[in-house]
């Protein structure tokens, strides 16, 4: 087992370099296209998993494997969100202590709006996602912000995923500074770390449907569009970046602060990379 | 009788080429074969596998041995946290690096400190190679 462990290690950070895909996709403000790297992205899985539309990646890795989609689709006459939902709705619409509500600080209402985010927020020069417009929202008006990766915030954020429901995510990179945001998030999803040296991209894209012990990783396209999501594992909902943290410790890395920059980023980079797929918010996963 | 070399720390430590050098690649392959402390062969010349952390702890074991190994492992893990790329495990051996240090188990706490810093210093190596070499994983 040690020699194992040691293996994967150190080994691995030797193969690092023989990694042969790459690299006229851009690496830099100048030379990087997000359009050019949603599209690579996506012709890569329909290649590789041809009998998959693009369509159902929204469902994760149960577009990918009979079995498990069975068994999905059974939880999912009984969704384990439904209290969540409810109770989002409830606290989406109760007022604050100044009379104004959640609905005062989202465009329309914030209903039917996830699909908007996260976004490039030129005025506070950073990208904002969906439960920082939350408790942003919460601080404006007086409020406590909530903690970020579970609990109510979660809930919120599945009441509005789930008025969103078939609307296509349509993330925008208006500037420079935004795609600069871009370029970081998408340096950290394929950036290798902690000591099992592995990236986002390790499970998500070549190591998308291939067994990890028990485990069959899902696709990172599409990834986003299903949170937040009950997980049998949490036995509650949680929020996408909990689910950061949570794959970050997997690889024996300390995370990265949830809602912080790098995240945030992160959070931009996928979320881009799944425009033009629906929001099917909130889900339920292993 | 063959010269050994002990591993230079220098070499392991040039960032991007940590695992890319030949080199590399055979010291982690007999690292990961046989452990510490194990002789190899390498273009005609003798190494052992100690990483520099081991060798820097192979000396006696005393309070003062301890103090200074435990502060050096703190000082690179800071330096890792700094750029974000610490590994979970660093924390409890400084922990428990500290706790051997208060009971007295020199060695122990030595040991454990060696480890700690080794774990810094990978992070860190890590950290560079990934900011030189991630585009290389970006499908075209």
């Amino acid at each position: 087992m040690k020699i194992i462990k040691s293996l994967l290690a150190s080994a691995s950070l030797a193969l690092v370099a023989s990694i042969s895909q790459a690299a006229t996709s851009g690496n830099t403000l100048a030379t990087v296209d997000p359009e050019a790297d949603r599209s690579a992205m996506q012709s890569y899985f329909q290649k590789r998993f041809p009998q998959v539309a693009l369509s159902d990646y929204v469902n994760g890795i149960y577009a990918l494997d009979a079995p498990s989609r069975e068994q999905w689709q059974d939880i999912e006459e009984f969704p384990p969100y439904e209290f969540d939902i409810e109770a989002g709705e409830a606290l989406f619409n109760k007022t604050f202590a100044n009379g104004k509500s959640y609905a005062d600080c989202f465009a329309n209402g914030g209903i039917g709006i996830r699909q908007n985010f996260p976004r490039w927020d030129a005025s506070q020069g950073k990208v904002v996602t969906l439960e920082l417009a939350i408790n942003q929202c919460r601080k404006a008006n007086g409020e406590e912000a909530l903690g970020w990766k579970k609990g109510k915030i979660a809930q919120i954020s599945a009441y509005m995923a789930f008025t969103s429901r078939d609307n296509v995510f349509d993330v925008q990179i208006p500037n420079d500074k935004a795609k600069a945001a871009y370029l970081d998030g998408k340096q950290s999803f394929y950036a290798r770390r902690g000591q099992l040296n592995m990236s986002c991209a390790n499970c998500h894209i070549a190591g998308a449907y291939i067994k990890i012990r028990a485990d069959l990783p899902g696709p990172t396209l599409g990834h986003v569009t299903h949170f937040p999501v009950f997980r049998s594992k949490w036995g509650e909902l949680g929020t996408l970046q909990r689910r950061y943290g949570g794959c970050q410790k997997n690889v024996r890395g300390v995370p990265q602060k949830t809602q912080g920059e790098k995240f945030r980023n992160l959070e931009f980079f996928q979320t881009y990379m799944s425009n033009g797929l629906v929001v099917n918010g909130p889900g339920a996963r292993k | 009788m063959k010269k050994t070399i002990s591993l230079v720390a220098a070499l392991m430590m040039v960032s991007g080429v940590v695992a890319a050098h030949p080199f590399n690649e055979a010291f982690n392959e007999q690292r990961a074969m046989y452990g510490k402390g194990h002789s190899f062969t390498w273009n005609g010349q003798t190494y052992i596998t100690d990483h520099p952390e081991e060798i820097a702890a192979a000396v006696v074991a005393n309070a003062a041995n301890a103090t200074a190994l435990l502060a050096a492992a703190k000082d690179q893990y800071t330096q890792v946290l700094a750029v974000d790329f610490g590994w979970t495990l660093t924390k409890n051996l400084l922990k428990s690096a500290g706790k051997a240090l208060e009971t007295g188990e020199f060695r122990k706490s030595m040991d454990l400190s060696a480890q700690a810093q080794y774990h810094s210093r990978m992070g860190i190596a890590q950290y560079h190679q990934s900011q030189a070499e991630w585009i290389m994983a970006v499908p075209e």
